[in-house]
């Protein structure tokens, strides 16, 4: 049986801390900007965690909502790349391939969660902050888009693991840097088609909804209230 | 003859015929022979001990082999070495479970970062001018052993002084060691929002001069006073999961968090209720609470043993902290303080807990003796759902900043403390340590205090040397965690701990006898049996505490806003795009998130702009510069 990567996050586990968010820059090789760049709207954050408030001071209620590639099952991405560089994987996730990719940006504009970073330069890290980056993840230059993976570095590494030891992947062995750090279990990675697993009890959970539902998008991460 | 002696022997023609056959050789870095055996590609997990704060995650640390530029025998060169890529938390760690936050997350930057300093390096210039000279790690020694020893010669041992970051472990027992051997006072450690108070809070209440641990998994009520227990307070990430375990980790239970405190922290917007309230009256709304609780008879007042004998009027109900009182004082409604209290006692198991900013006021230890006193009333004290003590084993004994004052210090040495940058400039932190002689820096950085030095060693960083931690609190067992070296260093650095057994083993009067290691990897491996745990058990003079009123101290254009980390502390303002929508009061302005302005568009046509195209960007109007970005095509 084929694997559909999916996940679940807990909102109401979620305390905004951006564990997931650094973890998620120090294992995908993920690039700052610098200050200029980024005032122009160009810093990339495969992950990101957005603040909502509501009500009035002193009533303040403060959200947190962590968004990343929502790993769409009728991706509106997709089918607007002329170079099929952002394409469906056999495992339902969102491919990006960089060598194909010729930056036309259509996929970002597409995109309804703003969840694709576009690279305007080549990402540069002072010596010997290089040494730091990660040999699995390849580092993207300019004039390409780039987005979350669902770490598909570990999810290959997990699966060629477990096929070495003759046995079928065991649910929570694979997790991506997000999902490994959250303090609180806010973020819960797994196989959607095994009904056991963990993921797929937390989707089917009357909590459980999606972002930006209504465009049909079919997301495959439940943010559960 | 194998391969690599094949390389040995080979090696010095070999480099020298590549470098003659492609160009101009002074471009090319000496290649050094691997000092480990790696596979290349093959990640390996090797444990370490996050030293970013004092909860002391275990790390499981991500190797792969890579080539870095090294300094060798102050030679540069490239080398093959194995390359420490990703901090992760450590799965069998009772502290942090596998989890790990955002600041160790970042840990290894601490490592990589492009301004960390190679070598020893001397003053030259006039202090904080950042002068620098590089000298070699002889000449540094030779230079401190000489201070120490002409100290020793004068008969002044007692004007050495170190100030260190407050860690437990043998690297702070080293310390310590150090300086009683010497003959110096005991080392003081610096900490910023010092829990000192809290410490002494609970030797007074409970009997344990130490950090309490909480178990929120267990928790279906939490109050917390000003503490940031899911940001940077105590162990966040132990904390943390018990956060998440108290919210959704048990079918049909989800505990309740309140918040009470005077900024909203990050741990303040995850509350259900956030309660704001006058800073530093946080024990003021606790015995307000437990004043509830005892007239509604919900508790005797016998019910909080100890800890409510401390605090004066408790036998009798603290009649004066009536719900109206209260609120006269704090601003926390009195029909909401006594709904708090009936919940607090109706659900079990409850705990209160304070840290903090409420810590930091000069009435800090009477609040803090108030939030013990509520929690023993509802028996929340080692008792599932409560607050519990971690078994502690020896602990170096320091002392506060404030002795650097007093005392006449000739000779400073400095390990991983930054207090001229930490402090406000009313503790004249800076202008103390430029009336010491002759400062001694371990630091990695030229950062605001090793400016002020006239030595700095630089120490290794963590990931390359053995490392230690004790941690105060966190699990309910008691935990050491010892962890060797990740990583070969990359620069010409030295450990702190094999400097000063150096130093030690140098003087005319050696300490040898005391300290006889060679290095710290050998105190360590000698002390592999750990010490057995130690009940420290607290007996200090009893005696009721009544309300004090905080104060402030310094004046209060001493503390200048330098940062504005959120748009309510922004000052009020016109919109510089269309120049007619006010931006009215502190409280609409930085508690109005896009869902608030949205519901009055006519405010300000800008506003309306920047909604429709900020739809995907979701920038708020509370800055006047977010606007202007927002109106530019995304």
């Amino acid at each position: 049986m084929s694997h559909r990567w999916g996940m679940a996050v807990d909102l109401d586990r979620c305390t905004g801390c951006e564990a997931c968010v650094t973890a998620c820059r120090a294992e995908n090789n993920v690039p700052t900007v610098g200050p200029e760049q980024a005032a122009r709207g160009r810093a990339i954050n495969w992950i990101r965690v957005e603040r909502y408030y509501e009500g009035e001071f002193p009533d303040v209620r403060v959200k947190f909502r962590p968004v990343l590639c929502q790993q769409c099952d009728a991706a509106p991405c997709e089918p607007v790349c002329p170079t099929y560089a952002s394409h469906h994987t056999e495992e339902g996730l969102n491919a990006q391939v960089y060598n194909r990719c010729i930056g036309t940006r259509y996929c970002a504009n597409a995109c309804p969660y703003n969840v694709r970073f576009f690279d305007f330069a080549n990402p540069v890290w002072d010596k010997p902050l290089h040494l730091q980056l990660n040999p699995d993840v390849s580092v993207r230059e300019v004039g390409v888009m780039e987005k979350c993976t669902f770490c598909v570095q570990r999810i290959n590494e997990g699966k060629t693991r477990a096929k070495a030891e003759g046995r079928e992947v065991r649910d929570g062995e694979i997790k991506p840097a997000c999902a490994q750090a959250c303090p609180t279990t806010a973020i819960v990675f797994g196989d959607l088609n095994d009904p056991e697993s963990e993921v797929s009890r937390l989707s089917h959970s009357p909590r459980g909804s999606k972002l930006l539902e209504d465009l049909g998008t079919k997301p495959k991460i439940t943010y559960l209230r | 003859m194998d391969r690599r002696q094949f390389i040995k022997a080979t090696a010095l023609t070999g480099t020298s015929a590549t470098l003659a056959s492609c160009g101009n050789p002074e471009y090319h870095l000496i290649r050094f022979i691997p000092e480990e055996a790696l596979t290349p590609g093959i990640a390996v997990l090797k444990p370490s001990v996050c030293p970013l704060c004092s909860a002391g995650c275990g790390l499981s640390v991500r190797v792969i082999e890579g080539e870095a530029e090294v300094i060798r025998k102050n030679q540069l060169g490239v080398t093959k070495m194995g390359l420490a890529k990703k901090l992760e938390g450590d799965p069998a760690h009772p502290v942090n479970q596998g989890r790990l936050c955002a600041r160790g997350q970042a840990a290894i930057q601490v490592t990589y970062h492009p301004d960390r300093l190679g070598h020893p390096l001397k003053r030259t210039g006039a202090r904080f001018t950042g002068q620098f000279q590089e000298l070699t790690w002889d000449e540094a020694l030779s230079e401190l052993i000489s201070k120490l020893d002409s100290l020793a010669m004068a008969n002044d041992q007692k004007s050495l002084a170190f100030l260190t970051r407050p860690q437990r472990g043998l690297r702070s027992d080293l310390v310590a060691e150090f300086a009683s051997r010497f003959g110096a006072p005991e080392p003081i450690a610096f900490e910023f929002f010092s829990d000192d108070v809290l410490r002494r809070a609970n030797a007074l209440s409970f009997g344990k001069e130490q950090l309490p641990t909480f178990d929120f998994a267990e928790s279906r009520y939490v109050i917390a006073f000003g503490a940031d227990f899911l940001g940077t307070w105590n162990s966040p990430v132990s904390q943390s999961i018990g956060y998440g375990q108290m919210r959704q980790g048990r079918p049909g239970v989800r505990g309740k968090f309140i918040q009470v405190e005077s900024r909203m922290s990050q741990t303040g917007a995850n509350a259900d209720e956030w309660v704001p309230m006058k800073p530093g009256l946080d024990g003021v709304l606790a015995l307000g609470l437990a004043h509830v609780i005892m007239k509604a008879g919900l508790r005797r007042p016998e019910a909080a043993g100890g800890a409510g004998t401390l605090i004066e009027g408790w036998a009798g109900g603290l009649a004066g902290y009536s719900p109206e009182e209260v609120e006269k004082q704090t601003g926390v409604a009195a029909s909401r303080s006594e709904r708090l209290a009936k919940e607090f006692a109706d659900q079990r198991p409850a705990v209160a807990l304070i840290g903090g900013a409420p810590l930091a006021q000069t009435n800090g230890l009477f609040s803090a003796l108030a939030v013990n006193a509520l929690n023993a009333l509802v028996g929340s004290i080692e008792t599932p759902g409560g607050i519990f003590f971690t078994p502690q084993g020896r602990v170096a004994q320091t002392r506060s900043i404030d002795k650097v004052a007093d005392s006449n210090i000739q000779l400073l040495l400095i390990d991983g403390a930054n207090p001229v940058f930490a402090t406000p400039p009313a503790w004249k932190v800076r202008e103390t340590l430029m009336k010491i002689p002759f400062i001694v820096s371990f630091g990695n950085f030229l950062d605001e205090t090793s400016t002020l030095a006239d030595l700095v060693l630089p120490d290794h960083s963590f990931l390359e040397s053995w490392v230690d931690s004790r941690p105060e609190s966190g699990a309910k067992t008691a935990v050491a965690s010892v962890a060797g070296p990740v990583m070969r260093p990359l620069h010409d650095t030295r450990a702190m701990p094999d400097v000063l057994l150096e130093v030690g083993r140098k003087l005319k009067k050696p300490l040898s006898p005391a300290l006889p290691w060679q290095t710290f990897e050998e105190m360590i491996r000698s002390s592999e049996k750990s010490p057995a745990v130690i009940d420290r058990r607290y007996s200090g003079a009893a005696r009721t505490v009544n309300f004090i009123a905080p104060q402030f101290d310094g004046d209060a254009g001493e503390y200048p806003f330098h940062f504005l980390p959120y748009p309510s502390a922004a000052p009020q303002r016109i919109c510089p795009g269309c120049r007619n929508y006010r931006i009215r009061s502190r409280a609409r302005c930085g508690a109005a998130g896009w869902r608030s302005i949205r519901r009055r568009p006519q405010d300000c046509r800008l506003v309306r702009e920047i909604l429709w195209r900020s739809h995907r960007a979701r920038v708020l109007c509370g800055f006047p510069r977010l606007c202007r970005r927002g109106l530019r095509p995304m």
